[in-house]
């Protein structure tokens, strides 16, 4: 059974990655911590699961809709609540996300309720792979994720959009004397990060078939841990540390029992934090 | 000027004075039970047909002339399935000196948590659905009518193990009150029978993913997986099932798990679990076709047997207080004393400890319908 557990941590792991990364764009380029992830990752999850159930769209459709949500949210949340505190220091943007998460929790608790939401199973088949079996729908996850990583890859290195968030996240006074429309990359950073997040959603919902109000607290919170167990700033160390956690939670499940997953998955990372401060691909930072 | 205002003055005063002595056109005052019950939260669905049950129950008494002559009026309450909300209701209905029983809660973590309130103050706690075996011997003012784990657990260990055949038995359980002691009851039936438990897991609440725990638990081989869940978890854990292709295994679970939501969620994936109920809306039994009926041409959905548990529960207390009067403690007096009564989920005789002893009727999903087993 340390196979199929393998390919289920890969799976869990794969949709961590794609949250943490979302948190390793957003501090990357504007230094900001948010707290309201989570939210934009259940916003995503509602969409994908309206589009399933309401309007009967083919998941690719869900995901491509998840994915919009998640995009016009971050673009909106930037504009409207971090903008104009961008002068304001650190502490106020913090607290406007903690109030932005709890302002999209309880909206969708109203609007909605807060029962679990059941999800149609999108592929119930399983393939035999060397003695193994696998679920079709792991392999499609963890193949999505992956394409959606790539894609990320190619835009941050192969656009301009890409060499100017790049050039913002070294040095965002530089780039704006230098030319780089420093507001539109912001804005860019922010809604590309909650677009993974509402991708991420709607995958967690077709894989566990339940979206429900409160499903980013957790989410949110295991990205952001496999954010820092990362590095903070490295992609590479964010989808490492996604696909690490998964795993632990997945070995701790069949090794020793179910109810202390989270228990091993933030033990492990509190220790390699203690062992190498910054993070597993992180670049020690100079305190001058 | 002056005494046009006066009169249309007295017009409203007439008006509004008419307006609320209009309802109690009874000339009595009427009889306040409460009703602590989730009404929103994941256990929404559940609370909301106590209250459409109770309402349908209360609708009828009080259209047949009432309790000796006064209406019954049920005081609501929003427990959230939270063991904190039901305490603060707890506190709120006792001290209302209008009240004079409580109906109520759901699970049974909330009524035990509720339940020392309820002991100190000297209330009446009708629980239609604790299953706890703790929840009724704990208190004298506890009464539960659904039957416990003790008496469910056993029968269903029987069914899976001499009307099923199986031998190898794996058990998946959410950790809380209710969890364990259904856990529990169910294995220590299955030792007497002679099975082999191969496994035991559990579960947190909340939990979603259950991917991981359904890799270990195939890995031990069970012929069969009971799960002791509600039906919302248990159709997540029947369609990830399906989906890591784990189709070598029978599935069961308790009554908790007869709801046909369970058959919403969970699609074609809960084809072939097997449960049991204490109420069955084709029951031929005239109490339980009058219910049925008249809960069709109410609401528009068939009840099921949380609704039958609820309705039960305010006959009997109307009953009660028929013959025992409205002191708190008269009606605790003559409900213990109950026997027989004629409710839709079977005759309810309250045992010393203020339990009952259910029949239950083996049931089968096929073709995505619950069918009785033979």
């Amino acid at each position: 059974m340390l196979v199929p557990q393998l390919i289920n941590g890969l799976t869990q792991g794969s949709i961590y990655a794609l949250i943490a990364i979302g948190f390793v764009i957003i501090f990357g380029t504007m230094n900001l911590v948010t707290f309201a992830h989570g939210e934009v990752y259940m916003a995503g999850a509602f969409a994908g699961y309206f589009a399933l159930t309401l309007w009967q769209l083919p998941w690719y459709f869900a995901l491509a809709m998840g994915m919009a949500a998640g995009w016009t949210l971050g673009f909106m949340m930037e504009k409207v609540a971090f903008r104009p505190l961008r002068t304001a220091g650190h502490m106020p943007p913090l607290l406007v996300t903690i109030g932005l998460s709890i302002i999209l929790k309880d909206l969708v608790v109203l609007c909605f309720g807060a029962e679990n939401r059941p999800v149609p199973s999108v592929y119930d088949q399983t393939v035999q792979v060397a003695g193994t079996q696998i679920s079709v729908l792991q392999i499609l996850l963890l193949g999505l994720a992956g394409f959606l990583i790539l894609g990320l890859r190619l835009l941050i290195y192969g656009t301009k959009i890409g060499r100017a968030m790049r050039a913002t996240a070294q040095d965002h006074e530089a780039a704006y004397a230098m030319g780089v429309n420093v507001n539109r990359v912001f804005s860019i950073s922010f809604a590309l990060a909650s677009c993974l997040g509402g991708a991420a959603g709607v995958m967690v919902g077709m894989y566990y078939n339940a979206v429900y109000a409160t499903m980013g607290e957790a989410a949110g919170l295991k990205g952001f841990a496999a954010c820092i167990f990362g590095g903070l700033t490295s992609i590479p160390g964010a989808i490492l540390g996604g696909l690490i956690i998964g795993i632990v939670e997945n070995l701790t499940v069949q090794y020793i029992a179910s109810g202390y997953r989270d228990i091993v998955a933030f033990l492990v990372m509190v220790l390699v934090l203690v062992l190498r401060p910054q993070g597993l691909l992180g670049r020690r930072i100079r305190v001058v | 000027m002056q005494r046009k205002i006066n009169k249309v003055g007295i017009f409203w005063v007439a008006f509004i004075l008419l307006y609320t002595i209009a309802p109690q056109a009874w000339g009595a005052e009427p009889i306040y039970i409460a009703l602590s019950g989730p009404l929103t939260g994941t256990y929404a669905e559940y609370g909301q047909n106590f209250k459409k049950a109770i309402s349908l129950g209360v609708e009828w008494i009080n259209a047949a002339g009432g309790v000796n002559g006064r209406p019954i009026e049920i005081v609501v309450g929003d427990s959230k399935g939270d063991p904190k909300e039901s305490a603060a209701l707890a506190q709120k209905f006792t001290s209302d000196k209008r009240i004079v029983a409580e109906i109520g809660d759901f699970t049974s973590t909330c009524c035990l948590a509720a339940q020392p309130i309820y002991d100190r103050a000297g209330m009446v706690q009708l629980s239609p659905t604790s299953s706890h075996p703790k929840f009724a011997p704990g208190s004298p003012w506890s009464f539960g009518i659904i039957g416990t784990q003790a008496g469910e657990g056993p029968f269903m260990a029987r069914f899976a193990t001499e009307t099923l055949g199986k031998k190898k038995l794996g058990v998946l359980y959410i950790n809380n009150d209710w969890g364990i002691v259904a856990k529990d009851m169910f294995v220590q039936g299955a030792e007497q029978t002679g099975a082999e438990i191969v496994a035991v897991e559990h579960y947190f609440e909340a939990e979603r993913d259950f991917t991981g725990v359904l890799t270990k638990l195939r890995g031990l081989k069970p012929e069969l997986l009971y799960i002791c869940s509600m039906y919302n978890d248990a159709a997540l854990i029947s369609k990830q099932r399906a989906k890591l292709g784990w189709t070598d295994v029978d599935v069961m679970g308790p009554g908790s798990l007869y709801s046909p939501k369970l058959l919403e969620i969970g699609g074609d994936a809960v084809n072939g679990l097997y449960t049991s109920a204490v109420f069955f809306p084709k029951d031929p039994r005239p109490e339980v076709q009058k219910f049925v009926q008249g809960f069709e041409a109410k609401y528009q959905g068939t009840p099921n047997m949380f609704a039958g548990v609820a309705y039960d529960a305010i006959n009997l207390l109307a009953e009660t207080i028929r013959k025992a009067g409205t002191d708190r403690k008269a009606i605790r007096d003559a409900l213990a004393q109950t026997k027989d009564f004629p409710g839709v989920t079977g005759k309810i005789t309250f045992t010393a400890n203020g339990d009952v002893v259910k029949d239950y009727r083996k049931l089968v999903i096929k073709d995505g319908a619950f069918t009785l087993y033979e």
